[in-house]
């Protein structure tokens, strides 16, 4: 596309199916808002880009100047950020159309995006399932056709899992690779962006141009931006390594016959197959939730009443508006996550939680780097242990919400690439297939999926 | 592990955070849970010699340290609730008051 008048028809045609997928309660723009600001973004975009004319939806934790950013919080209820992303200026810069802001959980703190502020977003194949979360509201636009791909962010999955819920691909970077300047912290040393998309070539392409080096991002490196891989004729001289631990014994048998579909076709692909072991993968999810809480705990202190968003009026001193705002601000499960991150680094208990969590990420990824040490190029796993649950269900039990991020933390804590694809359904619910790579080797997992992609029966029972 | 009511109050006052009462019991006792399913981690064995981890880049790249204008699209004043002479307004801190008076 390069005819403004297809970047016009484009941006209509995307306000027009956003509008028809407002029963998902994914975008938060309201419609006459969204579809005024496209039109205009349409007019002003760079027909030369290469994503000249794509709408893309951007999750509600990333600063965007066109609309507010409220993370699904009533404490930044109204907030618009003086400044935007660098992922969004260079989305914008690639002339892209950024389509509004998408529901997620509060602060991304949770996985089926029930917990946000403006209410759940709805699973676009059954509106009592969830979508996943936190990325809920961008995997649920894209699902729906509402928009061929979507920003997220993830920091124990939130791209991932929701992707895998909803049937669309899902990209989390190496961490460093995609800047997060004006992405809102949670915990810092795992957050990133990452893109969802309806084909991996959607995603990836997204991902090719918002990665890249950043002068505002200290942890951001220092690397020309992402290129894209052709697409391979097989999967010859691949060697991928199959952990033997995301395959346990009570995993859900449909996800495990979809797997093992999976793995037929690499083989027939050409590629090896090999079993490998990632020995403190039982730990990741009880480490990630000592260090996730703490980070957040801490990022999170910024939000006091005095610099952004709404106040909590009628304390008598300062303190007292810091407490009564956040108290009241914040919802049941940041509330209780900036509890616990408190808990684990006050005194008396930071060696037994913090301290021992910081020695076990160290070993969740030595147990990676031995695997590629060993000669396997990416490993294959589940991306969630169900389909989509039910909304409600595990709301009361916040281990058991954890729990659904068991095969997605993993990489978050070691810092590495993943990417979720559809490998099949489960009456009717997509589930994903993950494929981890090496550190900046994202092109080797985007190859095996554009393999994978064309081959595995995506919308077929497993 | 049993994380009392007390402490759960001493912990959102460290936080910053009111805790209202009728809440306090399904905090404490999902708290109670979620230290318990993390305390796991202390069952493997002890990992002293190992090097906390943390992704990215090797050391921290600084910014040249000059003085420029920063691109905002609008001043902290349209984001603040109260803004006064280039000052965030807020009720004032009562106990330094007190030990002034």
């Amino acid at each position: 596309m390069s005819d403004p008048s297809e970047a016009l028809a484009s941006a209509k045609a995307a306000a027009d199916r956003l509008v028809k997928a407002k029963r998902l309660n994914a975008c938060l723009t309201a419609p006459k808002d969204l579809r005024k600001s496209l039109l205009a973004q349409a007019q002003g975009a760079h027909p030369s880009g290469v994503l000249y004319g794509m709408p893309v939806a951007v999750k509600d934790n990333i600063c965007t100047l066109e609309f507010t950013t409220t993370c699904g919080s009533r404490i930044l209820e109204g907030y618009r950020s003086p400044y935007e992303a660098t992922a969004v200026a260079k989305l914008r810069a690639a002339g892209a159309l950024i389509a509004g802001k998408s529901n997620c959980d509060e602060f991304a703190m949770g996985s089926s995006t029930e917990h946000s502020v403006y209410g759940r977003t709805l699973h676009p194949f059954g509106k009592a399932r969830v979508p996943g979360g936190s990325s809920g509201g961008s995997a649920a636009l894209v699902a729906a056709g509402a928009v061929p791909a979507a920003l997220g962010s993830e920091t124990g999955g939130s791209v991932r899992q929701p992707a895998s819920f909803c049937g669309v691909v899902g990209i989390k970077p190496t961490y460093g690779r995609v800047s997060r300047y004006g992405l809102v912290a949670f915990g810092s040393s795992l957050d990133q962006i990452g893109v969802l998309g309806r084909s991996v070539h959607d995603a990836a392409r997204v991902l090719s141009v918002i990665s890249g080096r950043d002068p505002k991002d200290s942890t951001c490196e220092d690397r020309d931006p992402l290129r894209l891989p052709t697409v391979p004729e097989s999967l010859q001289g691949f060697v991928i390594g199959i952990p033997k631990e995301y395959f346990p014994p009570d995993l859900d048998p449909a996800v495990r016959r979809a797997c093992d579909r999976v793995i037929r076709l690499f083989r027939e692909q050409g590629a090896a197959v090999r079993e490998v072991s990632l020995p403190h993968t039982a730990y990741a999810v009880a480490t990630y939730y000592i260090i996730a809480p703490a980070e957040a705990s801490s990022n999170l202190a910024r939000y006091d009443g005095a610099r952004y968003g709404p106040r909590f009026d009628g304390a008598v001193d300062v303190r007292a508006l810091y407490r009564a705002t956040r108290g009241r601000g914040f919802g049941a499960e940041v509330r209780r996550r900036i509890l616990v991150g408190t808990y684990v680094l006050s005194s008396g208990y930071y060696d037994a939680y913090y301290r021992k969590a910081q020695q076990m990420r160290a070993l969740i990824a030595q147990d990676f780097r031995t695997a590629f040490d060993r000669g396997v190029d990416l490993l294959f796993t589940p991306t969630t242990p169900t389909a989509a649950f039910k909304a409600g269900e595990k709301l009361a039990d916040p281990v058991a919400m954890y729990l659904s991020d068991i095969f997605t933390v993993t990489a978050n804590l070691a810092g590495l690439p993943a990417l979720s694809l559809p490998i099949g359904r489960i009456k009717g619910l997509p589930i994903g297939g993950q494929f981890i790579g090496q550190a900046f080797l994202e092109d080797e997992l985007i190859e095996a999926a554009y393999a994978v992609e064309r081959v595995v029966p995506a919308t077929t029972e497993a | 592990m049993s994380v009392t009511h007390d402490e759960v109050l001493k912990i959102a006052r460290l936080a910053e955070l009111d805790v209202n009462a009728e809440a306090l019991p399904l905090l404490a006792e999902q708290m109670s849970r979620i230290l318990d399913y993390v305390a796991q981690i202390n069952s493997v064995p002890a990992s002293e010699g190992v090097k906390p981890f943390v992704p990215g880049p090797d050391a921290v790249r600084f910014r040249a340290d000059e003085v420029k204008p920063w691109p905002l699209a609008f001043g902290p004043a349209k984001l603040a609730p109260a803004f006064r002479d280039g000052f965030f307004v807020v009720p004032k801190l009562g106990q330094f008051e007190e030990a002034e008076s």
